[in-house]
């Protein structure tokens, strides 16, 4: 249970107990100043009056240190309000009390029940409210409806405060939560503005001016724009993709295959889909993409084309390698290899979408998903 | 004019420029200031970084052909910027060019966009695609004959585009002239660029913002 070790939004709460713990010692004392002539053993008054003083000036000093709010003084908070209970009937006397004068503890036997309800929730308000109740009706010869009415209300209030405490809690956790993700994605932010003012504009500076070079500077300033692309795309990147919701943006996933030598256009606006869809989609155009880069070699382009219209999401993957040969894809299936098309077209069929493999030799090879989305 | 505000990037480019037998005739590295001298520079295109530290590429883009009325401009940028290359080119802009690209590309995208060409990447083709489905499906039935539509024609070619085909390429397939293909993709433009004056002047007109004589 110690899931709030900070809890300043139980800090009001742990405020208010202190002040009841005061309010209803005050009472205790009127109380037993009126009454102790009635009082069976009156002497018996003195140490009962310096305990309860005693202990509502510590407990208030020690439960205001969150580090101090543990099991021994949460026991030792219960453990002096049953003491002073069960020492009623000796000090007040069973006839006074049924007589209908209050025990020693009377209102202020309610602040252990709080402070258990502020430290731990529910259940532990209950709990502790049905051992200080089930003490009070032991030393009461007879029970009257004030009475229970009393106890009823005190199982109530440890219920109601640790309902409101773990509420707290809860809340506080998720702010925290909110505020270190809005910190994140900031630093993030600012550290992509930062790479994109300096190290980006460098690299791409880098390959621009190589590209007119021959040999080992051209090599250097190729490979320094696939990494300007490379690092692009990492501070770049779509915000964060939300794991569970239960739809995301295609183009976020499809962005994920974006290199120097693949080009993704995509709409402006999000192309939303069930993220299992969605996911499906990405690795049929996976499975193209890695099929341009097996047969087309290391100068193959690739375009990838995201539209969506009228309920129908439609992708294509186009290249501009030597294409395939005609009936080259039946003969691969004939032979029982089935690769990219089998992957392809058996990912989309599951979705219940149709594939279109165009492609004649030498013009490329263009694969053309589509899927019907219900809006 | 060169408008981006990394000097080396600046220099660069306009040094390019310069050795292909442009007259640069101004860099800055700030779209305010950029706005500013253009009536005095007076250029033909202006190679317009779209993200600038001080005001936004649209801003920059409008302030331009206040100032400086049938301007060309065309914007360099990183990818990753989807919707403000599609606001840019609503703006006004008639070309897009990654940063990443290559200095012969770098040069004929110049070149296209002096002689009034809509230079497009298949991103940007993408986006425009986008837009239009975009406001097909939100289209308000009150306005329906405002809403820019694309014909047949121009949606072929626009996805060919996407999917990287040159306008060469684009011809031979759809057996049109080199020619047409260029008109099909600047109309694509034109009438988004329109409507998005139109919806700017009746958006004025509703605020109050329009002078009445």
């Amino acid at each position: 249970m110690a899931e709030h070790p900070n809890g300043t939004f139980q800090v009001p709460l742990w405020r208010a107990i202190a002040i009841f713990r005061f309010a209803s010692m005050a009472y205790v004392v009127a109380m037993v100043a009126i009454n102790v002539t009635d009082y069976a053993h009156p002497i018996g008054a003195i140490p009962a009056l310096t305990v309860i003083v005693g202990w509502s000036v510590a407990a208030t000093y020690l439960y205001a240190r969150p580090a101090w709010r543990g099991w021994p003084l949460l026991g030792t908070d219960l453990a002096v309000t049953l003491v002073l209970l069960l020492a009623s009937p000796w000090v007040v006397g069973r006839t006074a009390i049924d007589h209908g004068i209050p025990s020693l503890a009377v209102a202020w036997e309610a602040c252990p029940v709080l402070a258990w309800a502020v430290s731990g929730g529910r259940r532990r308000g209950a709990i502790a409210a049905v051992v200080v109740g089930a003490a009070d009706v032991t030393v009461r010869p007879n029970l009257t409806p004030a009475s229970n009415t009393g106890l009823m209300l005190m199982l109530l209030a440890g219920v109601a405060v640790g309902h409101v405490a773990r509420l707290a809690a809860e809340s506080e956790q998720r702010l925290q939560r909110a505020v270190e993700l809005e910190a994140a994605t900031r630093e993030r932010e600012r550290l992509a503005r930062g790479i994109h003012d300096s190290v980006l504009q460098v690299l791409a500076m880098v390959q621009r001016r190589g590209a007119h070079l021959d040999g080992e500077a051209a090599e250097l300033a190729r490979l320094a724009g696939e990494q300007e692309a490379a690092l692009r795309a990492l501070v770049g990147g779509r915000a964060p993709r939300q794991r569970a919701g239960p739809e995301v943006d295609l183009r976020a996933i499809l962005d994920g295959y974006a290199s120097a030598s693949v080009s993704i256009a995509a709409p402006a606006t999000p192309v939303k889909l069930p993220a299992t869809v969605a996911r499906e989609i990405g690795a049929a155009v996976g499975a193209a993409l890695d099929n341009v880069a097996r047969h087309g070699g290391s100068d193959v382009r690739a375009w990838v084309l995201l539209e969506e219209e009228a309920g129908t999401v439609t992708v294509s993957v186009r290249d501009d390698g030597p294409g395939i040969p005609a009936g080259r894809l039946a003969q691969a299936a004939e032979e029982g290899r089935l690769g990219v098309a089998q992957s392809i077209r058996g990912r989309i069929a599951d979705l219940g979408g149709s594939v279109e493999i165009i492609s004649a030799p030498g013009e490329g090879t263009e694969v053309e998903l589509r899927l019907r989305v219900t809006e | 004019m060169v408008v981006d505000d990394h000097p080396m990037w600046r220099q660069g480019v306009a040094r390019d420029l310069a050795e292909a037998g442009y007259d640069v005739v101004a860099t800055t590295g700030e779209g305010a200031q950029a706005v500013r001298i253009a009536p005095a520079a007076s250029p033909d295109v202006v190679v317009l970084d779209l993200q600038l530290p001080d005001i936004s590429g649209v801003e920059v883009i409008r302030g331009l052909l206040a100032a400086l009325p049938g301007v060309r401009v065309l914007m360099l940028s990183a990818s990753g910027e989807e919707q403000s290359v599609l606001d840019a080119v609503k703006a006004g802009a008639t070309g897009y060019l990654v940063k990443s690209a290559g200095p012969e590309e770098f040069l004929e995208a110049v070149r296209r966009t002096a002689a009034g060409d809509a230079v497009f990447t298949p991103g940007l083709a993408g986006l425009v695609l986008g837009e239009y489905r975009r406001l097909a499906k939100g289209g308000d039935p009150a306005e329906d004959d405002a809403t820019p539509q694309l014909t047949d024609r121009e949606t072929e070619v626009l996805r060919l585009v996407a999917k990287g085909l040159s306008y060469k390429q684009i011809a031979a397939r759809l057996t049109l002239s080199h020619r047409t293909v260029q008109n099909h993709v600047q109309n694509t433009l034109g009438k988004l660029q329109l409507h998005n004056r139109v919806e700017l002047t009746r958006y004025a007109i509703e605020r109050g913002l329009d002078s009445p004589d």
